[in-house]
């Protein structure tokens, strides 16, 4: 493979590197449903405000915020105590899952 | 004296009453603002141009103006974000969450 080829598909590999699969997501988001799963839902501590949307988000997105609260650098503490207890594979699942999801509303 | 007390307490009740409507946003003025967004969020906050850029179109207001206001505050890091709110006042990130939360887009809720 020419050497022009090869660097061109490693620039086109995603940005995180594990790929997500939505169905072996589904026994892991009961702890995403009690807030993201209901429509108008509110967080109560520490503000209030209304919890995002997540489906049909960009699933590279969601990998990185979860990533971003798993390293402390976004601050919303349940957030954080979530994504502590999740693994690369299982950020990259949950992606697939609610970034997956076409239906529009 | 008498005088001036009344004119701050009037001061006062004018701001409180101005300042939710002012809070509130204005969609309809603030699509020029909304260009520069759009070159990373897409046309309408609803076709990001990278992959790990998020959808704004249809999230809701709040959500969106607390994310503006912790990338201004620092409380939120992200160097392209970061740099964005620093030219945008209050009464911006009201309008720009106004915006892009009456958007349609593919956002949605399940569960």
């Amino acid at each position: 493979m020419p050497l022009a080829l090869l660097l061109l598909s490693a620039l086109s590999l995603p940005a995180h590197a594990q790929s997500g699969n939505a169905d072996a997501a589904k026994g892991k988001v009961s702890m995403c449903i009690g807030c993201h799963g209901i429509p108008m839902y509110k967080t109560a501590f520490p503000e209030v405000y209304s919890v995002p949307k997540i489906a049909g988000q960009s699933p590279d997105y969601i990998v990185k915020a979860l990533q971003e609260y798993r390293a402390g650098e976004r601050s919303h503490p349940t957030m954080r105590g979530i994504a502590r207890g999740l693994t690369d594979q299982d950020m990259a699942d949950v992606a697939a899952y609610y970034g997956g999801t076409k239906e529009a509303k | 004296m008498k005088n001036l007390l009344v004119l701050a307490a009037f001061s006062f009740a004018s701001a409180c009453v101005c300042a939710p409507a002012l809070a509130a946003g204005d969609a309809a003025s603030v699509e020029e603002k909304a260009k520069t967004c759009a070159a990373c969020h897409g046309a309408l906050g609803n076709a990001p141009t990278g992959p790990d850029f998020p959808r704004l179109a249809g999230q809701h207001q709040d959500y969106l103006l607390k994310a503006l206001k912790d990338y201004k505050s620092g409380a939120r890091k992200n160097p392209i974000m970061g740099a964005q709110v620093g030219g945008l006042s209050a009464q911006d990130m009201a309008d720009l969450a106004a915006y892009f939360s009456s958007q349609k887009g593919s956002l949605h809720v399940i569960r």
